[in-house]
């Protein structure tokens, strides 16, 4: 079994971690959450009081049971903090001394980790939904950001410039996306149904937006031709290699184009419930074969087989609506945040110790096998680490 | 009606779903046949006839075959396949955007052209069922192309309309339709709603399989139970 195969293993055995809890300093939901990219370590999180929190996810207590604790927060008695609640936080993706923070008080800021101080902040017209900043770019330094306003602002975190806006939508944008693999391509889901892939260097509109019919006129109605959804687009993912692209919509429907050409796939993941107003922060996995997808779905995570459509399973563990979640790459975990105000932790159930030192490696392999799905009790009697 | 907070019981999962006990010997197509063609000819057979005198083709939804067939993206490529070897047509039922109707295109023709007996439609809707249905998979045409590709004139698409054979979309695009399939859509709508009212009242919202099927069917619901259960499991209007 090769290494994408036992990822994908650990992916199915995803259960609500009994020994890790993520401190609660959040006393409203939590609409954001974002683990850096450079170490898997920290993890950002925003929520709808306004405050944003840094955690620690590692465990160095020597313990089973942990909690990962918050090793700094921007909180209400914080003169920076936002007024309104923070509808997406992001890390800078080339190290943690830095993160990005919108919010529904109509701004952007720039934060410094060390002092918890804004650098810099961008004041907009609307409410913010998304911003987004390419995982992968050196050669701009763009923030793309989604308002209210169906027109989309390109903020310059070099030199504070905003000049540079993209025109095409006709409603609210909810969601803004760059590519993982071109690092000029930004994709953004609006309210009118619609998802637009941009090129920022040209001068001109989109590249091209995607149609749910590939073309297929007779298949819609007549105001359906060209839109990605019968209802607002309120999420948008890229798989890691950039190839594939997901939206959800408020039609209850996900999709999955390929982001090259713009054509539907036309994998068909049944109903996937979709209530949400603002943006909906789904997860796909990486280096599984196969990959998944994990969408918040009610009070629940939705696990989706990410090229079949086929529902895996449901996460449950939740007391209200679930509003994001992000897959932790390295070790094939979940963090879902919800209004509950609770961040959990999903591992897969085959580890059985979650101690982050070396030399426990015997304990992974033979205490986990009772547990463990018959179907892959191979997988782990070769010791994969 | 949405709770602000969800029970716990929600949470911890105690509700069993017990819907789904067709596995206990109660029903024999849950069996996953592999093949698609079989399937719809199964659920064709659940369609009742002579409720419509025998003047409508047997149909199905599209949705139907995802109660029983698991992998949604496999059913959705098969059905694509037999609608391009122009074995099976797929018509848009109007009553919701993702409801699609099947009809075997041999049960279509004749059932059509029975119903076009001594009328003076008769040879355009011949002429159309010729002509169209083997080259084009559409499921709705636009004017252009009824007047350019297929040459048809414009009062011979009027005699279309008429005889219940293309349904107007907009100004200049018409739907490919069922003939009489008015009655077919209320009397669906009308027993839809009147067996997830079943499902609903019951303790708890929730039935078992084999239960619901056996219980006395009011007035409203014209159609085997069956059909109505295979429809809204899998429009997912419930969950199994």
């Amino acid at each position: 079994m090769s290494a994408a195969d036992t990822r994908a293993a650990r992916v199915l055995s995803l259960t609500l971690d009994p020994d890790r809890d993520v401190d609660r300093i959040h006393g409203n939901g939590i609409n954001t959450i974002d683990i850096e990219a450079v170490e898997g370590r920290y993890m950002l999180s925003g929520g709808a009081d306004g405050v944003i929190v840094i955690y620690d996810l590692e465990n160095y207590s020597g313990k089973l049971q942990y909690t990962c604790k918050a090793v700094c927060t921007v909180g209400r008695s914080s003169r920076h903090v936002h007024k309104f609640s923070v509808e997406t936080v992001q890390w800078y993706p080339f190290d943690t001394g830095m993160f990005v923070s919108s919010s529904f008080d109509k701004t952007m800021k720039v934060w410094d980790t060390e002092t918890l101080k804004p650098a810099e902040v961008f004041q907009f017209e609307g409410n913010v939904y998304s911003h987004h900043l390419s995982p992968i770019a050196r050669k701009h330094s763009l923030v793309a950001v989604g308002t209210n306003n169906p027109k989309i602002q390109l903020c310059d975190l070099k030199s504070g410039s905003r000049i540079h806006v993209l025109q095409g939508h006709r409603a609210e944008v909810l969601s803004v996306r760059w590519s993982p693999r071109y690092e000029h391509i930004l994709a953004t889901a609006s309210a009118d149904s619609k998802v637009n892939v941009w090129d920022v260097r040209r001068a001109s509109g989109s590249l091209f937006t995607l149609d749910q019919h590939n073309g297929e006129k007779s298949k819609a109605s007549a105001e359906a031709v060209n839109t990605a959804h019968n209802g607002r687009v309120n999420g948008l993912c890229f798989t890691s290699d950039g190839l594939y692209l997901l939206t959800t919509g408020t039609d209850d429907r996900m999709r999955l184009w390929n982001s090259a050409s713009g054509e539907n796939t036309l994998v068909n993941y049944g109903k996937v419930c979709n209530e949400s107003r603002k943006k909906l922060q789904f997860a796909v996995s990486r280096g599984c074969s196969p990959d998944f997808v994990f969408v918040p779905c009610g009070s629940s995570v939705a696990v989706y087989a990410l090229h079949t459509g086929e529902l895996v399973t449901m996460l449950r563990g939740h007391y209200n609506n679930v509003d994001c979640c992000e897959f932790h790459q390295d070790h094939q975990e979940l963090y879902s945040g919800g209004k509950d105000s609770n961040i959990l932790a999903w591992v897969p159930v085959l580890r059985t110790a979650d101690v982050e030192d070396e030399s426990n490696n015997d304990n992974k392999g033979a205490a986990g096998l009772s547990a463990v799905n018959p179907a892959f009790q191979d997988a782990w009697s070769s010791d994969e680490d | 009606m949405n709770r602000k907070r969800a029970l716990i019981s929600d949470t911890f999962n105690l509700k069993k779903r017990r819907k789904g006990s067709e596995k206990f010997g109660a029903g024999n197509d849950k069996d996953e046949p592999k093949d698609i063609k079989s399937t719809l000819e199964y659920l064709m057979t659940l369609f009742p006839r002579k409720l419509f005198n025998d003047t409508l083709p047997q149909v199905v939804l599209k949705h139907q075959l995802y109660s029983i067939h698991n992998d949604k993206t496999l059913v959705d490529k098969e059905v694509n396949k037999l609608r391009e070897c122009g074995e099976l047509l797929m018509f848009q039922l109007g009553f919701d955007s993702e409801a699609f109707g099947l009809v075997f295109t041999s049960d279509y023709k004749t059932k059509v052209l029975a119903g076009e007996e001594g009328k003076g439609t008769r040879t355009t809707v011949e002429k159309f069922l010729e002509k169209v249905l083997p080259s084009c998979t559409d499921l709705s045409f636009s004017k252009d192309k009824m007047l350019k590709v297929f040459l048809f004139t414009d009062s011979e698409i009027t005699q279309l309309v008429k005889s219940g054979v293309l349904t107007v979309r907009e100004a200049g695009s018409w739907w490919l339709s069922i003939p009489n399939s008015g009655k077919f859509t209320k009397y669906f709508i009308q027993g839809r709603k009147a067996v997830l009212g079943m499902v609903r009242k019951s303790k708890y919202g929730e039935v078992l399989q084999a239960d619901l099927e056996e219980r006395r069917t009011t007035s409203q619901v014209k159609f085997p139970l069956r059909y109505h259960v295979h429809d809204i499991v899998g429009a997912e209007l419930v969950e199994r």
